[in-house]
């Protein structure tokens, strides 16, 4: 396992999915919280609700797209979201070591994780979950306000602002380590491929049980 | 009280919706349900109500998903320190819609007919009853004469006795959102309204003349009338300063009482409102002793408590004008082709005569919903190519059951019509 | 500048195909049963009007009369101070000649 080699990590259609997410979802959260607090004038609000509007659709048929592109993968990503063991509880416990690694400068070993460590799959569940309410509910109360029963038009209006909340604080954590763990960056927003090395300290499990090798590459 | 906006008169509540901007998320819910477009604010910004459009039916209130309209005339506490005044006389002026609806405030299901139920809560609380349903019964025997005398007027030339006759189609002026409606967007239709005032109107009048002196045996002064109603226009309609005709009445015979004048109608509780009156006082509507009304204006007959549903006038007035033309009651009493949630039911009632022994056929329509249905008729009537003599208008999408006013259903909306989306832009 | 390349790859076998289906399977119920929910729950928003309605028909079909005109108690008021619709006192108290155009200056 030389130095130089190389893992596939992310292939196109899961890079191209990411890209489109991204370039949504961000300004989606911005214009959400704006939205929540309405402080600027009636013309303003009006621009940003068109703006958060457009940008739903554009998430929702990305979603949509990869659902039934990708459908496959759909299944794996939950699978691996939804995959908890022991690890993950002692993971949770020294809170993945970044704590120690930002504030004390100091490396602790950290149980062994498989391709998403314990805090992504707990992120990924959220996307996963809260995404698909944020988009549910978001054509609901476009669409259908006047024609929902107010009951249920209420806890549209609730969930929505909950997990818009929880997934745009969320976003911030994920954002900074995405980028912090810049290997990981440049798989997921150029390449899709991580070093070998790196993959084995970070998601040794993922390496040992998943991977294969490939004898004519691309 | 000061009048904000030159489409209210002196006296009258200007605006009795508002909406609070802490709570709007500008969803655009309310404006669809708006009969009118009163309601100002793009999608996305806060909403609010241009008092000048609105008719104060509801709609947008009873609608909202997080509530945000709400009332601005607030009778509860008043009306409780009156029921507590031993020398008042408060008397209860019950619409047929509250008694299907009341329960829903107190666990019982929608629609569950708690009258005897309502009328004991009420007198608990000291309320004297005068059901509306016999104002109603009232109103069909005036505004059922006054189509009469219009329609033989129109079709025999006949001439009354006194006074003007107005022209067809009559239009019923018992909603009144509708009135003002209108008087705001129709004034050249003002003359086809009926003359006859709402149940509401009537009984609050009748309440303080023939009530007080026949029936109660109660200064008129003493007398605090509360309508209890389904509807929030009601508020307004009680304001109107031209409904003291129970004080012009009894003033020009010096039996007023009182050298200032008093309304016909002194406070208007919606359905959502008695029910808070009742728990702040402690009683329970779902676990009352049944009792009955108490005194003869609490006597009501099936037409008069259909008054509460889309067509249920109009079924109340055919069933009299049948009697009245044809000398015999109508068979079946049941009209079914007025009953249901279609915008505009159209029905021709062919009827004998017997006065000048003629066949007559009655072009009925009745408009539930004004939002979406009222235009086309009215064009109609307004360029003269109305095929009809008598429209019930009612503005709540169900009529009055479902009027601005009752308790908000959870599981529920307004909208009438095919779930079709519509996507918000403006 | 030399393409980049990969040496490993994910295995594409990596659950069984009743894993697949069972998972699979949950995805699509669980997004499927909020769509019934709400379609449902659009589909009876106007029960409760319904209810109402039916209520105040029954409260016509149980009444001993069913026609204003057979009202005893109006017929009372009407002898003993009213007289007869559209009376001098019926048209003062029980109708109105005031509606107004609200536009006029």
């Amino acid at each position: 396992m030389g130095s130089k080699e190389f893992i596939l990590k992310h292939s196109l259609g899961v890079r191209i999915f990411h890209y489109i997410l991204v370039v949504s979802f961000v300004p989606l959260a911005f214009t959400g919280i704006v939205l929540y607090f309405k402080p600027y004038d009636e013309l303003t609000m009006n621009l940003y609700m068109r703006i958060h509007v457009i940008l739903g659709i554009v998430l929702t048929l990305d979603a949509i797209a990869f659902f039934l592109v990708g459908f496959e993968r759909v299944v794996t990503f939950i699978k691996r979201m939804f995959t908890f063991s022991g690890d993950d509880v002692r993971w949770f416990t020294i809170l993945g070591g970044y704590p120690q690694k930002f504030l004390l400068r100091k490396k602790v070993p950290v149980p062994p994780m498989g391709k998403y460590n314990s805090g992504q799959k707990v992120f990924g569940i959220c996307v996963v979950v809260g995404g698909t309410i944020l988009i549910v509910t978001g054509w609901a109360l476009w669409a259908f306000p006047h024609i929902l029963p107010v009951g249920m038009g209420l806890l549209f209006g609730n969930l929505h602002m909950i997990f818009g909340w929880i997934l745009s604080i969320f976003l911030l954590v994920h954002i900074f380590l995405g980028i912090y763990m810049f290997d990981d960056f440049k798989a997921m927003f150029l390449h899709g491929m991580i070093p070998y090395g790196k993959a084995e300290e970070t998601a040794p499990k993922w390496v040992k049980t998943e991977l294969v090798k490939i004898e004519n590459h691309v | 009280m000061i009048v904000l906006d030159k489409t209210y008169q002196k006296g009258e509540y200007p605006g009795v919706i508002a909406i609070d901007p802490g709570l709007c998320k500008g969803c655009d819910a309310c404006r669809r349900h708006c009969p009118t477009g009163a309601i100002t604010g793009m999608f996305g910004a806060v909403h609010s109500i241009d008092i000048a459009e609105c008719i104060n039916c509801g709609q947008c209130l009873i609608n909202c998903p997080f509530g945000a309209p709400y009332e601005t005339v607030d009778p509860i506490d008043m009306v409780i320190s009156k029921l507590k005044d031993k020398s008042i006389m408060v008397v209860g002026i019950i619409a047929p819609a509250v008694r299907v609806a009341i329960g829903e405030e107190f666990g019982l299901p929608a629609g569950k007919l708690a009258t005897k139920k309502m009328y004991g809560a009420m007198r608990k609380a000291g309320f004297e009853i005068l059901d509306n349903n016999f104002a109603a019964d009232l109103t069909i025997m005036e505004e059922g004469t006054e189509f009469i005398q219009r329609a033989r007027h129109a079709l025999f030339n006949e001439e009354s006795e006194h006074g003007h006759i107005g022209p067809l189609p009559q239009f019923t002026s018992c909603c009144p959102a509708w009135v003002r409606f209108v008087e705001l967007y129709y004034p050249v239709l003002l003359p086809n309204l009926s003359t006859a005032k709402s149940p509401q109107q009537m009984a609050g009048a009748v309440a303080k003349t023939y009530g007080a002196m026949h029936v109660w045996n109660k200064a008129p002064v003493k007398i605090f009338t509360v309508g209890i109603m389904p509807c929030t226009a009601k508020k307004f309609e009680a304001s109107r300063p031209e409904f003291n005709s129970a004080y012009q009445y009894l003033a020009k015979e010096g039996k007023a009482g009182a050298s200032a004048s008093y309304p016909d109608v002194d406070a208007v509780l919606t359905t959502r409102d008695l029910s808070t009156v009742l728990k702040k006082m402690n009683i329970d509507l779902a676990h009352e002793k049944e009792t009955d009304g108490g005194t003869l204006l609490a006597e009501y007959t099936g037409a008069g408590t259909i008054f509460g549903n889309t067509g249920g006038v109009m079924e109340a007035a055919l069933r009299t004008a049948h009697k009245v033309l044809t000398g015999e009651e109508m068979k079946p009493l049941e009209f079914k082709k007025v009953r249901g949630f279609k915008g505009v039911k159209a029905v021709s009632v062919p009827l004998m005569d017997k006065k000048y022994d003629k066949k007559v056929t009655v072009n009925v329509a009745v408009v539930n919903g004004l939002r979406g249905n009222i235009k086309p008729v009215l064009d109609d009537v307004v360029q003269g190519r109305s095929p009809y003599h008598f429209i019930e208008v009612m503005n709540c999408p169900g009529g009055c059951v479902n009027g601005g006013g009752q308790p908000i259903q959870k599981n529920g909306s307004s909208w009438l019509e095919a779930a079709m989306p519509w996507f918000a832009w403006k | 500048m030399k393409k980049q390349t990969y040496q490993y790859a994910e295995s594409p076998f990596n659950m069984s195909r009743r894993e697949f289906i069972t998972i699979g399977g949950i995805v699509i119920a669980l997004l499927a049963l909020p769509a019934v929910w709400i379609r449902s729950g659009i589909a009876k928003r106007n029960s409760y009007i319904r209810a109402r309605t039916k209520g105040l028909y029954t409260d016509d079909t149980q009444s001993k009369v069913r026609v204003s005109h057979g009202n005893t108690a109006v017929s009372k008021m009407y002898t003993d101070f009213a007289q007869h619709p559209l009376s001098e006192i019926s048209e003062e108290l029980f109708h109105t000649h005031h509606y107004i155009n609200r536009r006029a200056a």
